[in-house]
């Protein structure tokens, strides 16, 4: 068979120990092997001695497909303008900034030297939607996890006190008929406690019709994520975002799962105190503080950038209190299906603006003052925090001091002073931004064969010229190769082509359809079996992208 | 009635022919056409029975003459690749079907703009401009204490909305549905439906509904504790409006609907705009949200996969290799008008009541064959309707809901999504 050799590159695969290390790299039938046999022939060598070598960098929390991602789209003519993308003989035409449609998408992050891309906040009943745009979206493998913990199917099994073994049926249930990878939870039980009216809700607070608090939602979602097998945490967006002093909250949200995995994502927008004349100061040394010591707690940062983007966020509550702050000053707000909501406000941080500079100091206190890379993940919780096109930026600042102080020099003079960032003298390794973009990622999801480059692994690889400007380096691989083949080469794409969706298989008792589909009849407005979308329909969905099942081995 | 799924009965059938996409139909493959035989509206059993039937005479046409299939897309892509300017109108599409069209406009450097586009980038606007509060179908089914429709009746655009949201037998929570009250603001409107199964019957605010931008800044002002004046406004005593506010202020979860056509087009944005600041003012003490009514031949299905592919809406022009949103200069109708398109796609696989214009210029017509034409276009395409031939994705009313459309019976004819991208990929042999 015909065999890729890539000849010469410094390899930095840290999921299997290497670090900088030339070697040669085969590839066959779209995977890794360790040489070729006797039956095989090189067809094309590329000759990269001196260039750095990763596996495809996976974002593992970036809104690139969904309902209010598409609000987002059509909310914002006037921000996609500047960044029209032509078409090519190759390529179709696309535009897009802060919420880019799917082709743009695809070709900016596979022109980054991304191979795969997760929804986090994808809603069960908006699945087939949600798929629909992340199969128009080329280059990229996605996934998406479902968000959970407003629906009122739960709400109800809670109040009525099911038993564990109940919820987790519920949960496998909704993983196979969304055909999702993990479970989110979003301002657990708010959005739902947002319909009766209530407009803040507190850890420890009850929903006002179920009765139930946030606390128990995360413990029970944990539990069942873990019994069920499924590699991902539970994926949590905590209670009060953006509230000054919510760090107190963030921490509970962490024992709230009681020693079980669990995520929480974009936690820069959780790790806020209240001090100072304005009572608004970094709690991320807390936050750090928490997440060195406890090793069932993972998180990404949601790092903010400075300019305009748009939020987009399951979280109506929240987003219904910040839509006056937007900017330009619009938003939408929806309650959505008994089964969540969203809430979609433009955006624009600004560098001078205290609260704005405080936040990107905050996240790269985060950064900065975790210890162990394998549990803290490179987001900005694409767009909310900053559209994923500023990735290159933002490692450049997690990896040169000098920059990042440079940077520091310019923001707002008092947030400055409230933050110990000048005083943080981490600069994170080649080695470290493999781990936070690929190897870490695909251990959290449980992707074996991606993330890596040991032979069986999937021939997702980047190649880099080296640069000193890190900027420069990450924004223009010369070489992505995706599932084998050549897709980009000097950061511009030759080759178009359509990933698959990763889906986790979970073991459950079908009988919990028996509770589930008189619920649809009597109170939705749909029926059961047009909820679930099949693996054959998955595919129709991807516009015939491939479904890459993950089975579960059972712990509860 | 509920039927059983029988050797040819099929059930929990999704139905694309109108935005409300009931999903509980059951239909009989057994006959010459479907037979919508439970749940099905007049709109769905005729849809069903004039779009399924027998096709197996047609065939594609070029100036009249029977043609293969390759020579129609063939000749298709001629003339698209000698067209400056050509437009695509009709629309009437399914997901699969608008992604076939967003290929082919993109290679054609063309404009989309649905057959209902019209009212539809008008309230896509008041989105761009101010956003909105909105909900959807079962929140209103299990949470709406209090419906105000606004110009509209519901049931001539969504034949079942009242059936399937709001006179349904329990909701989830403390609220008996036929306690709903519901409010109509405008006359000439079909308020039968809005009578409480108990014999209820609705409020109605009887005015021209021309005037609706007057009616809905009484009823923001009283809302706002702003003073209105006049005892009457619109004839209409100011205690009646008084009334309605304070209901609304006490309503636990009021739901304002609406629907664009039904607005004087001059008055859409205004209209909208005036709704959005009614609802946004009652949520500062309690929850209210707005109900667009949309999705009728697959307005939403086509805008939804416009923007997400290239982040506009449709009235984009591709002309020049890169997407150029402008509605106000992109209307096709204004196009073709003006002599600035030089040649017309009609795509339609799910509307065949609507004729594409004469115009003049090339025309390339893809649709059911049921579709009665007003004059031989140069191309003929006959297609399938997805949810009769083919399998599908239909974007429902509230833009949240996708429903997966059956293959119900065979069919000889290619699906739109099919043709479309058969010609763009003629054009690129014919261009490269």
């Amino acid at each position: 068979m015909s065999v890729i050799k890539l000849t010469g590159g410094r390899v930095i695969d840290p999921a299997n120990g290497v670090d900088d290390q030339v070697r040669d790299l085969y590839i066959r039938d779209g995977r890794l092997i360790a040489a070729p046999d006797a039956h095989d022939r090189i067809s094309a060598e590329y000759n990269i001695s001196g260039r750095i070598v990763m596996s495809g960098a996976i974002d593992m929390h970036s809104h690139i497909g969904g309902g209010k991602v598409n609000i987002a789209r059509e909310m914002l003519p006037e921000d996609h303008g500047g960044d029209p993308v032509e078409r090519t003989d190759l390529t179709r035409s696309s535009c897009g900034h802060a919420a880019p449609g799917t082709l743009a998408a695809g070709y900016r992050y596979a022109e980054m030297g991304y191979t795969a891309a997760f929804e986090p906040a994808l809603l069960p009943v908006n699945a087939r939607q949600a798929h629909m745009e992340m199969g128009d979206t080329p280059m990229l493998d996605t996934g998406g996890y479902a968000m959970l913990g407003s629906d009122d199917f739960l709400l109800r099994m809670l109040a009525a006190k099911e038993d564990q073994q109940a919820i987790n049926d519920y949960v496998a249930w909704t993983l196979h008929a969304t055909q999702t990878v993990g479970i989110k939870v979003v301002n657990p039980g708010a959005i739902s406690a947002f319909k009766f009216n209530q407009r803040k809700l507190d850890l420890d607070e009850q929903n006002a019709f179920y009765g139930i608090t946030p606390r128990e939602i995360v413990k029970v979602l944990s539990r069942a994520v873990h019994d069920l097998g499924v590699a991902k945490p539970l994926h949590v967006h905590a209670s009060n975002l953006g509230v000054p002093g919510n760090v107190d909250t963030t921490l509970g949200t962490m024992d709230a799962a009681e020693g079980l995995p669990v995520h929480l994502t974009h936690i820069q927008f959780h790790s806020y105190g209240t001090e100072g004349e304005r009572k608004f100061s970094s709690a991320a040394a807390r936050i750090a503080e928490a997440i060195n010591q406890k090793k069932n707690v993972s998180a990404d940062v949601g790092q903010i950038l400075f300019g305009q983007t748009v939020t987009a966020s399951g979280d109506n509550m929240v987003q219904y209190r910040n839509a006056g702050h937007g900017s330009p000053k619009k938003s939408v707000i929806m309650d959505i299906e008994c089964d969540a909501g969203c809430g979609v406000v433009p955006f624009k941080y600004k560098d001078q603006n205290f609260v704005n500079a405080l936040q990107w100091a905050i996240g790269l206190e985060i950064f900065l003052m975790v210890d162990d890379p394998w549990r803290i993940f490179l987001t900005t919780d694409h767009p909310n925090g900053a559209p994923f096109t500023t990735y290159p930026h933002l490692i450049k600042l997690l990896m040169d001091r000098s920059f990042r102080s440079a940077m520091l020099d310019t923001i707002n003079p008092d947030a400055r002073a409230m933050s110990n960032l000048a005083g943080l003298d981490r600069e994170y390794s080649l080695y470290e931004i493999a781990i936070m973009t690929r190897a870490g990622p695909a251990k959290l999801i449980g992707l074996a064969d991606r993330g890596h480059l040991a032979p069986g692994a999937a021939a997702d690889i980047v190649v880099y010229k080296e640069d000193a400007d890190r900027e420069r380096m990450f924004e223009k691989p010369e070489l992505v190769f995706k599932d084998g083949e050549l897709v980009v080469r000097d950061g511009r794409i030759v080759k178009v082509v359509r990933g698959g969706t990763h889906a986790v298989k979970p073991e459950f008792d079908i009988g919990i359809e028996k509770k589930i589909k008189p619920y649809f009849e009597r109170f939705h407005s749909m029926r059961m079996n047009n909820f679930k979308i099949s693996d054959d329909e998955l595919c129709e969905c991807g516009g015939g992208s491939r479904l890459m099942a993950h089975a579960c081995r059972k712990r509860g | 009635m509920t039927h059983e799924a029988t050797s040819t009965v099929v059930t929990e059938v999704a139905c694309p022919l109108c935005g409300h996409a009931c999903d509980d139909l059951s239909v009989d493959t057994a006959g010459a056409a479907l037979a919508v035989v439970a749940h099905g509206c007049d709109r769905a059993v005729s849809g069903f029975a004039r779009l399924s039937a027998e096709s197996s005479a047609a065939t594609p046409r070029i100036a009249g003459r029977a043609a293969s299939l390759d020579e129609a897309c063939a000749e298709a892509a001629r003339l698209l690749a000698a067209s400056a300017q050509p437009v695509f109108g009709g629309m009437a599409l399914d997901v699969s079907g608008a992604r076939g069209a967003m290929e082919l406009v993109d290679q054609a450097g063309g404009v989309i703009d649905h057959m209902n586009n019209e009212f539809g980038w008008r309230a896509s606007r008041v989105v761009q401009d101010g956003g909105g509060i909105i909900t959807t179908l079962a929140e209103v089914k299990n949470r709406a204490d209090l419906i105000l429709l606004v110009g509209t009746d519901a049931v001539s655009v969504q034949p079942r909305f009242f059936e399937r949201c709001v006179w349904v037998k329990e909701t989830m929570f403390d609220l008996q549905p036929a306690s709903r009250r519901i409010v109509y603001l405008g006359g000439a409107l079909d308020t039968t439906p809005g009578r409480s199964p108990d014999g209820r019957a609705p409020d109605v605010f009887d005015f021209d509904c021309s005037r609706m931008p007057e009616a809905l800044s009484v009823l923001n002002a009283l809302v706002a504790q702003q003073p209105v004046d006049g005892d009457a406004p619109l004839g209409i005593a100011l205690a009646r409006w008084q009334e309605l506010a304070d209901a609304l202020l006490g309503a636990k979860y009021s739901v304002v609907v609406w629907e664009g056509s039904t607005f004087d087009m001059s008055q859409l944005d205004l209209n909208v705009g005036a709704i959005g600041s009614l609802v946004r003012r009652l949520n500062v003490i309690t929850r209210c949200n707005s109900l667009p009514l949309a999705g009728n031949d697959g307005d939403l299905s086509m805008a939804a996969v416009h923007i997400w592919q290239t982040g506009y809406p449709m009235r984009t022009s591709y002309a020049s290799g890169a997407p150029k949103f402008d509605p106000l200069h992109n209307g096709i109708e204004r196009l073709l008008a003006t002599g600035e398109a030089d040649a017309l796609v009609w795509l339609s696989s799910l509307n065949d009541l609507q004729a594409p214009p004469v115009t003049g210029m090339p025309t390339i017509v893809i649709a059911p064959p049921s579709l009665k034409l007003a004059s031989e276009p140069q191309v003929y395409i006959p297609v399938a309707t997805p949810g009769m031939h083919h399998t599908g994705h239909f974007v429902r009313t509230d833009k949240v809901v996708t429903l997966p459309l059956q293959a119900l019976r065979k069919s000889a004819l290619p699906a739109a999504g099919e043709v479309a991208v058969a010609i763009a990929t003629r054009m690129k042999e014919v261009q490269s």
